[in-house]
């Protein structure tokens, strides 16, 4: 028989062994498919310039982390495969084969499962990439219209992305077998033996886990100013590493103490599965951190977001309060604005207030500008009762002020204790600050400070006092006639100024965000779906050593219940543990997050904790499935 | 049914194959093990011994015939009634230990106990006790790859003796054992035998290691031929088996 033949053959009759290593793969095409499909079409041409230019970076974000997933993916997949075959393979050392002929069979084995996988994945992404991009923009609530047609550039980038990753590890692994000696294929086969692992590196590593843990926990949750970023990091890095420790270390120390235990371990069957449980983590728990890791970036993808999409709503909210605001030097303006407005429209809501303007120079705040706006208390007051607002602040003291400024969607300043800012050499305390719009979108574009009466009036003549008019129309859709009618009111003269602000209710310009939006939630599916696969290939690959024991223990008169029961245990194990560690660590990172945008994300959190639950229970469900009925072996 | 008696085979018929090409592996046997026998089933390779072993061990089913196992007909039950009669009534001992390698040798001892509902105080009492007259109480704590393999099979002896059942089956016990390492088990089987902890049925194609038993049955195609019983001497024993494996055919294949 020939290698060719040979290598069909085993490919054919092992074809049901590899059918989840070729799902999973054409899985990750698929997905990246669809990607590269946005960003070459040009579905999102329509929302404008700006949004388009935004949504490619994301997209192309996007797929940079999703390429970062297929090399992971590849390289797992690639390597459990690798593992399965050498044993099998190592048999042909006994036929006369050279490693360099057993490479080859190897190499071209894989590569028959990678192209199937890449042309499963292709034909199935191009035939769901239409549905793909309404799913996205139906989420994204974007009104687009969509074609349907597949074009081959995506086709080709993903082809050759995937194919790229793909040879470079099937050219690893081939070299791996080339090098490997005789006994090491052979001894492959029994690579099943139980190494005790050392008690005292265990304690090593879990109090070394824990703590690194918790400084990262501690580090996500610490208030910063400019130092916010290198904590998310510093939290990050010492997060990934903490929940490797801890299921190489303090989980395996848990286990094994209980395991020490007998008068524990010897009820109710816990033998049975504590047992596997310990054998299973000293060879998975590389994987069951890398899982967790993954599924805690995909619940914090996600927080951020539904914390985006909060946030826009809320800036469009915002932007809105007023659909007209002029900014003039003149007092008198208000009359002349309401009888121009009111030719075309009618008022429903209007609101005046004087500003004082500082030059930057007279002024020393933590975030510095050329002009600074403050406001007085009553004066404020008097706008808010206009606006139909409620004012939530006491008037600030001598030496106080309070900020109104506008939403984030995100800041990386968190640390709001004792802000201070100067004025003409004299310090005030900042004594809070406030995102209600008093100001509208002027308050978008720049902060203003409310001031004591008194201090307002001392401090007028160090700078300029402006009035701010702001105006609500009745009919959106008159909103281009009111905008010429005010124009007439702009000036710019050497005596007199005045601005005019339009907040036209239909601008899309934030529309990335929804799609950002949606991409994050997509991720947050693909990446807990890939979750739960990698622990379904490596489980199942791991019931294919079970069914041996399986067999002697049936043979021994242990019930199939009994059987189930402790599979059953042994799993809920597997995918419980990096559940588990993924909400704890979850409630720290979205914590964080909720800090930066200012909001709380509990509820988010527990939905998306949820969400993991359900799908890990679906892969759970079909492991135990596979594990019954003694499936098993890639 | 005599009290005495734990198992009791009649007419025991074992048919292979489809309908119009079967081959009769077992053609009628008929015998009974008392409480505290201790016997060894010889017979040249095809003569069913493994097949009988299969069925007495429940792990098959007869074509025709019963097999009556502490009062039980094991022919008419249910599979979950069959794993419990394997869990509690009988003892195995299979030629490659079949010791679950995720365990201590200590887990893999007490695993049919723990699994019985067991208290962990009395699983950990009773495996000491087995393990000390087993001479394994020093690796108790290892896993069976740092085990030899006469400690691996003298640990699976233990595993079938744990549950004090009614019978213990043995299969080629010897069979993956060196010569010192087999004669420490079959000490060990012949000293819990006599002194009636164990009823033993063993199959083997080893004179020496039948020599050790009370009486050594002896199956030839599909056919309880004869039985030998032992006297006083095991190496006189030992030469009548080897007498009888001559007289039915020096020329089989004795495996």
């Amino acid at each position: 028989m020939g290698m060719m033949k040979l290598v069909l053959q085993n490919f054919k009759s092992g074809f049901k062994n590899y059918l989840s290593l070729v799902l999973s793969l054409s899985f990750t095409v698929l997905v990246f498919l669809n990607f590269q499909n946005i960003l070459y079409s040009d579905t999102f041409e329509v929302l404008g310039t700006r949004n388009r230019d935004y949504i490619g970076i994301l997209i192309q974000l996007t797929s940079f982390v999703l390429g970062c997933f297929m090399v992971f993916f590849i390289w797992y997949s690639t390597n459990v495969f690798l593992t399965r075959r050498k044993r099998e393979i190592g048999i042909y050392v006994f036929m006369g084969l050279s490693n360099q002929r057993i490479g080859k069979m190897y190499l071209a084995e894989i590569l028959l499962t990678g192209l199937s996988a890449l042309g499963l994945g292709l034909i199935s992404g191009m035939m769901v990439s239409g549905l793909f991009q309404m799913i996205l923009l139906a989420i994204s609530d974007l009104t687009v219209e969509i074609r349907f047609a597949p074009s081959l550039k995506p086709a080709l980038v993903t082809g050759a992305v995937y194919l790229i990753i793909y040879l470079f590890f099937a050219v690893m692994g081939y070299f791996n077998i080339v090098r490997s000696s005789v006994l090491e294929m052979i001894s492959a086969a029994k690579q099943n033996e139980y190494v005790r692992q050392n008690r005292a590196a265990l304690v090593v590593k879990a109090v070394l886990g824990t703590g690194v843990l918790c400084q990262g926990y501690g580090l996500a949750l610490k208030e910063g100013r400019s130092n916010v970023m290198g904590n998310a990091f510093g939290a990050v890095i010492l997060v990934t590493v903490g929940v490797y420790f801890l299921f190489g270390g303090l989980i395996p120390l848990v286990f094994q103490t209980l395991a020490r235990r007998k008068h524990f371990l010897y009820r109710r069957g816990r033998v049975l599965w504590m047992n596997s449980v310990i054998f299973r983590m000293k060879k998975n728990y590389r994987t069951y951190a890398v899982v967790s890791v993954l599924m805690l970036c995909s619940v914090t993808a996600l927080a951020m977001g539904f914390a985006m999409k909060g946030r826009y709503d809320n800036i469009i909210q915002f932007e809105n309060t007023y659909t007209f605001q002029l900014l003039s030097s003149r007092s008198d303006l208000d009359g002349q604005a309401r009888e121009r407005i009111e030719r075309e429209d009618s008022i429903v809501m209007s609101s005046r207030i004087p500003v004082l303007t500082l030059d930057g120079s007279l002024v020393e705040a933590r975030e510095s500008y050329s002009k600074y706006a403050f406001v007085a208390y009553s004066g404020l007051k008097q706008l808010a009762m206009d606006a139909g607002m409620e004012l939530t602040f006491e008037e600030p003291g001598e030496d106080e002020v309070f900020k109104i400024s506008h939403l984030y969607l995100l800041s990386l300043i968190t640390d709001r204790a004792d802000v201070r800012i100067g004025i003409n050499g004299k310090s005030y305390r900042q004594t809070g600050d406030s995102s209600e719009p008093y100001l509208g979108y002027l308050q978008e574009s720049m902060s203003f400070y409310v001031l004591n009466d008194r201090e307002y009036v001392r401090l007028l003549p160090l700078g300029e006092e402006l009035y701010a008019y702001n105006y609500r129309i009745g009919d959106w859709e008159r909103f281009g006639k009111v905008r010429e009618s005010l124009d007439v009111l702009v000036e710019d003269g050497p005596q007199n100024h005045t601005a005019r602000v339009a907040i036209d209710p239909k601008s899309n310009e934030l529309d990335w965000v929804k799609v950002m939006y949606s991409i994050c939630i997509f991720m947050f599916l693909v990446f807990i779906f890939a979750s739960g696969s990698i622990l379904f290939m490596k489980l199942y690959n791991d019931a294919f050593e079970e069914k041996e024991r399986r067999r002697v223990l049936r043979k021994l008169g242990v019930d199939e219940a009994v059987l189930r029961r402790a599979a059953a245990a042994e799993l809920a194990v597997a995918y419980g543990l990096p559940f588990l560690v993924m909400g704890v660590s979850s409630l720290f990172s979205v914590g964080a997050l909720g800090k930066m945008m200012f909001t709380n994300l509990l509820g988010v959190n527990l939905v998306s904790a949820l969400v993991v639950f359900g799908i890990l229970v679906f892969w759970y469900g079909l492991s135990l499935w596979a594990c019954e009925r003694g499936e098993g072996g890639i | 049914m005599n009290e005495n008696v734990v198992v009791e085979i009649k007419n025991l018929v074992k048919d292979y194959g489809a309908k119009g090409f079967q081959t009769k592996v077992l053609k009628g046997i008929d015998f009974t093990i008392q409480k505290d026998d201790f016997i060894a089933v010889m017979g040249p390779s095809g003569s069913g011994k493994t097949t009988l072993l299969n069925i007495l061990s429940t792990i098959d089913q007869p074509t025709m015939g019963t097999v009556v196992l502490d009062g039980q007909d094991v022919t008419r039950m249910s599979n979950r009634e069959l794993s419990r009669l394997r869990r509690d009534k009988i003892g195995f001992i299979f030629q490659d230990y079949n010791l679950l390698d995720t365990m201590t040798l200590q887990d893999n001892i007490a695993l049919p106990l723990s699994l019985s509902g067991v208290s962990g105080r009395e699983c950990v009492e009773r495996v000491g006790k087995l393990a000390e007259r087993f001479g394994l109480v020093e690796h108790l704590k290892k896993y069976p790859y740092q085990l030899s393999g006469g400690q691996k099979q003298r640990g699976a002896t233990c595993r079938a003796l744990i549950t004090e059942p009614e019978i213990i089956f043995a299969d080629e016990p010897t069979g993956a054992l060196d010569s010192k390492a087999g004669r420490e088990l079959l000490e060990c089987l012949k000293g819990v035998n006599e002194s009636h902890q164990a009823t033993i049925l063993m199959v083997t194609h080893d004179p020496f290691c039948a020599s050790y038993a009370r009486d050594v049955y002896m199956l030839s195609d599909g056919r309880m031929i004869c039985r030998i019983s032992r006297g006083g001497d095991r190496k006189e024993f030992y030469d009548r088996i080897i007498d009888m494996q001559t007289s039915m055919g020096g020329e089989l294949s004795w495996g």
